[in-house]
């Protein structure tokens, strides 16, 4: 049975429907020429359409509340609709601002289509339980973007780009199906919920199967995450992409990593032996540390973002590594994420106002910025200090609370505090970059001090940007309320897996956490569970 | 069972193959062979657990995974192609304008 009622569905068929009819449009139009600002105001329509729809759905209370797992392919909860508003607000942003980068640009339809057509894939990992509809989803996410990281067809810096994004997301779909393959070979199922069951009722001589299977997992989904032994592609790729696309890279497809590594390798982890955790602690140590060394001796504005993103990847994995052991830190991580989304296509817009303006992404054409583009200006470093974590802005309590609920888990395992205190001293660090870019724009003089017509969509996008990071640093209990209600319920089982070390206290919790699925309404496309 | 090994370990093997061709070749095309390799012996590897389990969720998701893999590959040889109007040239040593 399908419910068209869902949100879900309902988002997949309305940005499928626009997606799709936008190159309709222009094959079916007479006159030739760029309609850049129809399509795009087509696109952002159903963009804002869409994000209508999830937040009335929430607000209502007709989304269930957050699952871990769900009996069909979707589920229509609050995790999911979580990722969904963060998500399609980076889209939008990306859509508005692409208002103005894409002008005199060839083939605006494609363009705006790929983005539409990314979104769904995004918003549907989040929601998907089955592990089949989750590879659908990540591919239909990826396929888009390698097309547009290569969008300027003339500019070999963006084919270079998409060239090194290609070959590292084909390989981590790759890694993902074999990965998906060996968790189905011991549990025989592809169901989320069902594999998780299957992998705590393991018999002892296939639990090493078990870890093979989440390690290329990890692999997988960290290849898109940026996480330090699979980050190599990351900076090339997001500096050489067209800039507005690299805003989409760092903030959404990213983003839909973490939902997807959230909902699989979490769970798996905890069901195996909570210890491992210890690994994705140690990787998120490494990523912090080598995002924010390397983003010290970058040149351009761009490069210096995707470092930093590297970077921040690293604080969110800290929530993640701990999930087992505590909730707050779970929703610490969820509520740094939905801010991360924000505070990075802030910055990535930001460099492709001054790249449509100046025509640059050079660190030294940033002299003098506060008083040639003074919104840009402004926008960016308040951005770069919502990323460093100065308090008013959300990027403060963002880190408060995954910082804070590391030091509280320090009562339940003992490497907890380490995280933290690796991850405030990473801070200092990371401020040192930060402020360096806001002093170029605002204490030293360039050649040319001539005031520059700012884009004026971009700098409505960056004005929406600076309300909301400065609005939620102040009011954040909303958003930070949101979050933790998004976070699934098996975090209150935590206590009893942290203290049982064979697998056989793990079967219990793993049953509480399916008993709550009678509250869920389940969603089944195409019936994948009859065929069994 | 033993049938079962048999088909993962030469899944194994062609994982392995393919992870060899990606570190080694720097020629683009040969660098997609070695990904599609991997993503066949994933395939592989799901449908011997398929047949093992007799349960067909196996064999639907390779299904799909075949479709993917040849839509991920037709976005790739377009890149290719770009790349070789753009520089003459599919060897990605030669791509290496940005560093840092």
């Amino acid at each position: 049975m399908v419910d068209f009622l869902s949100t879900p569905l309902f988002l997949t068929v309305v940005l499928g429907a626009v997606g799709i009819g936008i190159p309709v449009i222009d094959a079916l139009k007479k006159e030739r020429g760029s309609n850049n600002k129809l399509y795009c105001a087509i696109a952002l329509g159903a963009l804002i359409l869409t994000i209508g729809i999830v937040i009335f759905r929430v607000l209502s209370g007709e989304v269930s509340s957050a699952a871990a797992f769900g009996p069909g392919v979707l589920s229509d909860d609050l995790f999911g609709a979580f990722f969904a508003v963060a998500l399609l607000i980076v889209s939008i942003m990306v859509t508005a601002s692409s208002w103005n980068y894409m002008k005199g640009k060839t083939n605006p339809a494609a363009y705006y289509s790929l983005i539409l057509l990314s979104s769904i894939g995004m918003v549907l990992i989040a929601y998907s339980t089955d592990l089949v509809m989750l590879f659908v989803a990540w591919e239909l996410m990826s396929l888009p973007t390698y097309a547009l990281a290569a969008f300027s067809k003339r500019d070999p810096i963006s084919n270079e780009a998409a060239i090194k994004y290609f070959m590292f997301g084909a390989l981590s779909s790759a890694i993902l199906v074999f990965a998906i393959g060996l968790s189905y070979g011991i549990t025989g199922t592809t169901n989320i919920g069902g594999t998780i069951n299957g992998l705590a009722h393991l018999q002892k001589d296939l639990i090493p199967v078990g870890l093979v299977s989440i390690g290329l997992f990890i692999a997988g989904f960290g290849f898109k995450i940026g996480l330090v032994p699979f980050h190599m592609w990351l900076p090339d790729a997001y500096e050489g992409a067209p800039t507005t696309i690299g805003a989409l890279l760092a903030a959404g497809t990213k983003k839909a990593g973490f939902a997807a590594a959230l909902r699989v390798i979490i769970l798996g982890m905890f069901v195996l032996h909570p210890d491992w955790t210890l690994t994705l602690g140690v990787i998120a140590i490494f990523t912090m540390t080598l995002g924010n060394l390397a983003a010290l001796v970058q040149k351009s504005v761009p490069r210096i973002l995707a470092y930093s993103s590297i970077a921040q990847a690293g604080y969110i994995l800290i929530g993640f590594a701990l999930a087992p052991y505590s909730n707050q830190a779970l929703a610490g991580s969820l509520f740094y994420i939905i801010n991360h989304a924000v505070m990075k296509s802030a910055g990535f817009i930001a460099a492709a106002a001054v790249a449509t303006a100046l025509a640059s992404y050079s660190l030294e054409k940033y002299k003098g910025l506060g008083y040639r583009m003074p919104i840009t200006a402004i926008a960016l470093s308040i951005s770069l200090l919502s990323l460093a974590g100065v308090p008013p802005l959300v990027g403060f309590w963002s880190k408060l609370t995954v910082f804070g609920a590391a030091i509280n888990s320090g009562s339940v395992v003992s490497w907890g505090p380490y995280l933290a205190i690796a991850g405030l001293l990473n801070s200092a660090l990371s401020l040192a970059y930060y402020v360096w870019i806001i002093k170029k724009m605002y204490m030293e003089q360039g050649p040319d001090m001539s005031k520059v017509k700012e884009p004026r969509a971009m700098s409505a996008v960056l004005i929406f940007a600076i309300i909301f990071m400065v609005g939620f640093g102040v009011w954040y209990s909303p958003v930070l309320e949101f979050a933790s209600k998004a976070v699934p319920h098996f975090g209150s089982i935590g206590p009893i897996i942290s203290t049982g070390t064979s697998s056989n206290h793990l079967s219990k919790p793993i049953l509480v956490a399916t008993s709550q699925l009678n509250h869920i309404r389940p969603i089944s496309v195409a019936g994948t569970n009859k065929l069994t | 069972m033993n049938e079962l090994i048999d088909f993962v370990t030469i899944a194994m093997v062609l994982f392995a193959i393919g992870i060899y061709g990606l570190v080694v070749k720097r020629n683009a095309i040969r660098m997609i062979f070695s990904i599609e390799i991997i993503a066949n012996a994933a395939n592989l590897n799901l449908i011997a657990f398929s047949r093992n389990l007799h349960n067909v969720q196996g064999q639907m998701f390779a299904l799909f995974s075949i479709a993917i893999a040849a839509a991920e590959v037709a976005v790739g040889l377009g890149i290719i192609i770009i790349a070789y109007r753009l520089y003459k040239e599919i060897d990605v040593e030669e791509y290496r304008s940005m560093k840092g």
